[in-house]
């Protein structure tokens, strides 16, 4: 299959209407459609911008979509992805909200959706859980941890503002660690 | 005019802060509803969970519904947009200077920082949830064995949801509480 806007969009349209749940699931659908099925990236490229598409802020599954329709086709690969990517998502939501704005009054789904929080509740463990592997290594980490929930909790500061502190805490934590093994490196060549 | 606004900057900024994927977009959704009255907590966990069982990302699928839910079609294409626009801005320049990202000390930085950051703030709205919803003795031993199970075998987020959807109903039928 050539590589146009078309092409990409349609591809990405039905990645985007098979995935369900978190951006996470989206590596074996990318995986099973551009790798093996249409060649039109290797696996190693694919794993890499996943990789980084982790770490960008935002929806993941948004972010990878943009690497691999900038990698296909430029800008125009990088707009069909998205747009292919997230229309499902939109239309889905549009069609059901509208209904379900008119049934959620009875008493019977109020039930459901009691339930239904619970579940909700265990999801979000789930979540943290998938991140914590991820974001909790070493000390420093732990810490950065402990001060950014201590300040979500007081409900009184903006999380973009803690978002940002942990920035540059961690670019001023990378300077100052570099700075102090570089000099310690220096002390073991005088030594030597 | 002004809610407008208000929404492109709101969901713009979640584009822009939130870091760690779909779930880390929701801190800032449950403080934009205390912040702004558009939706209740409550009403967000619900688009949560109907987010969870539909197609397309999570982050996205919510996004559209608290946008839908604030004001009607125009605000979900809103929300869906600015949520998507910072990522696809910072997703093209990174994509551009690939190399120098991978290997710049200062966004490894940065990165070891953020996440962790990103992690406390769902954890905050996972512990606010857990705290403030209407849970009674049964839920809680319902999420407890929940909980239990998932350190034998892991299912899907729409197993999770059906068997708690069918919970509630269970709880309703036979009035045990009177949720």
């Amino acid at each position: 299959m050539d590589k146009t806007s078309y092409t990409i969009f349609k591809t990405f349209f039905k990645v985007g209407t098979l995935l369900l749940g978190g951006g996470y699931v989206i590596l074996p659908l990318l995986t099973n459609e551009l790798v093996d099925k249409r060649k039109w990236i290797t696996s190693e490229e694919l794993c890499e911008y996943f990789a980084i598409s982790t770490s960008l802020p935002g929806v993941i599954a948004a972010n990878i979509s943009v690497f691999v329709g900038n990698k296909l086709l430029g800008l125009k690969g990088s707009i069909a992805a998205v747009v292919g990517l997230i229309l499902p998502a939109f239309l889905a939501i549009v069609l059901l909200a509208t209904i379900l704005s008119e049934i959620v009054a009875k008493a019977f789904v109020q039930n459901i959706f009691w339930g239904v929080g619970i579940g909700v509740i265990l999801l979000l463990y789930l979540a943290v859980k998938e991140m914590w592997k991820k974001a909790i290594v070493d000390k420093f980490s732990w810490i950065v941890y402990i001060v950014s929930l201590l300040l979500a909790l007081s409900g009184k500061i903006p999380l973009a503002l803690i978002v940002i502190a942990a920035l540059c805490t961690g670019i001023i934590h990378q300077i100052v660690s570099d700075r102090y093994f570089s000099t310690r490196e220096n002390e073991d060549e005088v030594k030597i | 005019m002004g809610l407008y606004f208000h929404l492109i900057v709101q969901f713009f900024q979640i584009g822009l802060f939130s870091f760690g994927g779909g779930y880390a977009t929701l801190p800032f959704l449950y403080r934009i509803g205390e912040d702004f009255g558009w939706y209740s907590s409550k009403q967000l966990t619900e688009m949560l969970a109907v987010s969870s069982i539909t197609p397309g990302p999570v982050g996205i699928n919510v996004a559209t519904f608290a946008g839908f839910t604030t004001s009607g079609i125009l605000g979900a294409l809103i929300a869906t947009v600015s949520i998507v626009f910072p990522s696809f801005i910072i997703a093209t320049v990174v994509y551009k200077l690939l190399d120098k990202f991978k290997t710049s000390k200062y966004v490894k930085g940065a990165i070891k920082a953020i996440k962790p950051a990103g992690c406390a703030l769902l954890s905050a709205v996972g512990l606010k949830l857990l705290l403030t919803s209407n849970l009674h003795l049964l839920g809680g031993i319902f999420l407890g064995i929940l909980f239990i199970s998932t350190f034998f075998k892991k299912y899907d987020a729409i197993f999770y949801l059906g068997v708690s959807a069918f919970f509630g109903v269970l709880i309703g039928a036979f009035n045990l509480i009177g949720v």
